[in-house]
């Protein structure tokens, strides 16, 4: 399928696991550490950053032979924030519930690095078709570490996976009770941090 | 004095990076070396100081609800193009200490790599302007402010750099180096930070 | 290389088309937007009175805008406990000696009444309302309906478990003292009428709520206790 040559195929899956954009390429850890206390709202991260950062790669590839290298940034921020304001407005005006969770992720998204990134990193350099594959790719991988991390803490800190209580109360009856660090960015950190290790171990991977 | 402690605050007890987590990308890529470090807390707090007291002219004169007032526009609100707004003004600034750089200090320049242009994602930058907002500082309280966090960037992240710089000498599982072990200590940093902004479990 | 010429130009186009952009979608939008905000506001009255269960039923806008017509009527009050011949829509938001009140109407007698309280958290400024039973001294029932907390974290001040806490709780001790509600950092002491439950990991924005919520039910203590003694 000319959609999906060899080379495209490795932008969109290279990033889910060899080159993760959070563990190898480490972009966007700060909204990794503010929307993971929860599954729900790591999915809902992660559904945005999907539309945002394909999108924003294609825009930016488009334009990528016209935009003048001395206000590239400016440009390629401008199209990012314009995307986010644009669907946050439109949400905001259509589906009032949703747009109410996503508040406080808009300037989350704006400024996770993975978009600016990729667009720097990738888009500029490429033609559109890859660098929409390579924005979705990356999305996914992000998405990928923020589930993983969120389910940790949700469970560990909270008892819960998805809103649903899993450890029963007679549990907690008996003593248990949450790891209240999980819950603060600490938690975060040390579980990211044990993932890494983790993922290095299985693919190998030695920095320095 | 009362400026004096606003700094201290912003410096320590409410530390933009180990108190709020913002700016936690090149924070963890750049920390490797002490000197890069160095460089980049600089270009933070040349940048904080310079976009944290833009934004809050623009803010009060452009953007809230009246601020357009002067202009004889009284009911025109353009609060929705805050985001946009402040993350140009930074965008420019950035762009600006990436030719100051380029032209005078190659080195650091090629060293800062790819996060140069990242300090204009940095959300401890797009954070700082937003809290100025937020709080509704004057106008220098936000200037105290804006140096305050860009000084509590830079020492967060010197200090960072150094204690990786002794760590590279410790015996460590080859999947834990770099990245790995410097999320832990990361982690071990922010619950020690914790005790002066209060937060308990 | 680009020539300044074309730099300039291209900064130019890419402004324009992105402003034209934003502007048309805000300008055309704003009218829907500033529905939902008002209905969300008037939702979130009803359901501070405890009208309004969402568990058991989604409500249209029209059945919002309908009970709140029937049953939820303004006031506007200045800082001494007057009433005031405005109305909400008169009201200057920048004019801070005039604050709204609402009451719920049940049968020409008053179910509730409804104070609005807003203040900063630990990121964002935190709306909501609070309602007291008719005694004005026991909560009826509290919503805050638009923050920027963290989610899981301070923004679960929204969610039911906390608010449900808050009932049944006393705004003013034995003795006559406003002393308002306090959010416990941790686990509120059994039986305290003045303390509820924290989030734990949030006690910032536990405090900022003590804060405002004391600071905005001390600007309607005056009517609070002229009202009260009407009671007795």
């Amino acid at each position: 399928m000319a959609l999906l040559t060899p080379q495209n195929k490795r932008a969109l899956m290279d990033p889910l696991v060899l080159n993760n954009p959070i563990d190898k390429q480490v972009l966007g850890i700060c909204s990794a550490l503010a929307v993971t206390v929860m599954v729900k709202t790591a999915v809902v991260m992660t559904l945005a950053v999907l539309f945002v950062l394909s999108f924003s790669n294609l825009f930016v590839s488009l334009l990528r032979n016209h935009i003048p290298g001395k206000i590239r940034i400016i440009v390629e921020l401008t199209i990012v924030a314009s995307l986010v304001i644009l669907v946050d407005q439109i949400l905001k005006a259509f589906l009032y519930d949703i747009s109410k969770q996503l508040s406080v992720f808009v300037g989350l998204i704006i400024t996770n690095c993975i978009i600016l990134g990729r667009a720097e990193a990738f888009a500029l350099q490429n033609r559109p078709w890859p660098s929409f594959l390579d924005g979705f790719g990356n999305a996914l991988g992000y998405g990928l570490i923020l589930i993983f991390v969120s389910t940790g803490r949700e469970i560990l800190g909270s008892g819960s996976f998805f809103g649903i209580q899993l450890i029963p109360q007679a549990f907690y009856d008996m003593g248990y009770q949450n790891m209240g660090l999980m819950v603060l960015a600490p938690g975060a950190f040390i579980l990211l941090g044990l993932i890494i290790w983790l993922q290095r171990t299985i693919f190998p991977y030695v920095e320095e | 004095m009362e400026y004096l402690s606003l700094f201290i605050k912003s410096v320590f007890i409410e530390n933009i990076l180990l108190a709020y987590f913002l700016g936690m990308c090149s924070f963890l890529a750049v920390s490797k070396r002490v000197d890069n470090s160095f460089g980049l807390g600089l270009a933070v707090i040349f940048v904080l100081t310079i976009t944290a007291p833009t934004n809050w002219l623009i803010n009060h004169f452009l953007l809230l609800e009246g601020a357009l007032s002067w202009a004889g526009l009284p009911t025109v609100d353009l609060s929705f193009l805050r985001y946009i707004t402040f993350i140009a003004v930074i965008a420019a600034m950035v762009q600006l200490v990436e030719m100051v750089l380029d032209r005078h200090f190659p080195a650091l320049y090629s060293a800062l790599g790819i996060f140069l242009p990242l300090i204009a994602v940095n959300c401890a930058i797009l954070g700082t302007s937003l809290f100025m907002v937020e709080r509704e500082y004057t106008f220098l309280e936000t200037a105290v402010f804006g140096f305050g966090s860009g000084t509590g960037f830079f020492l967060a992240i010197v200090s960072m750099a150094a204690i990786r710089y002794k760590v590279r000498y410790s015996h460590i599982p080859d999947g834990m180096k770099g990245l790995g072990i410097a999320m832990i200590i990361t982690g071990l940093m922010a619950m020690a930070f914790m005790s002066f902004s209060g937060i308990s479990l | 290389m680009h020539s300044n010429r074309y730099t300039l130009l291209f900064a130019a186009a890419v402004t324009i088309v992105a402003s034209i952009l934003l502007a048309s979608a805000a300008t055309f939008l704003k009218p829907l937007q500033d529905r939902n905000e008002a209905l969300n506001v008037k939702k979130n009255i009803l359901k501070a009175a405890g009208l309004v269960n969402e568990h058991s039923h989604k409500y249209s806008a029209d059945e919002i805008e309908k009970m709140y017509a029937e049953k939820i009527r303004e006031q506007i009050i200045d800082s001494k406990g007057n009433h005031l011949a405005v109305t909400l829509k008169e009201l200057d938001p920048k004019d801070t000696g005039k604050f709204p009140i609402f009451f719920d109407v049940e049968n020409g007698d008053t179910a509730a009444v409804i104070i609005p309280v807003s203040g900063k958290g630990l990121w964002s400024t935190i709306y909501g309302y609070i309602a007291l039973k008719p005694d004005l001294n026991t909560v009826q029932g509290i919503t805050f309906y638009k923050h920027g907390e963290t989610p899981g974290l301070g923004g679960e001040i929204e969610k039911e478990w906390f608010t449900e806490n808050f009932k049944d709780t006393e705004i003013f001790d034995a003795t006559g003292v406003l002393v308002s509600i306090t959010v416990a950092k941790g686990e509120a002491p059994k039986g305290a009428k003045h303390t509820v439950d924290g989030i734990s990991g949030s006690t910032l924005t536990g405090n900022g709520i003590n804060r405002f919520l004391k600071a905005d039910l001390k600007k309607y203590q005056p009517w609070l206790e002229r009202h009260r003694k009407e009671l007795n």
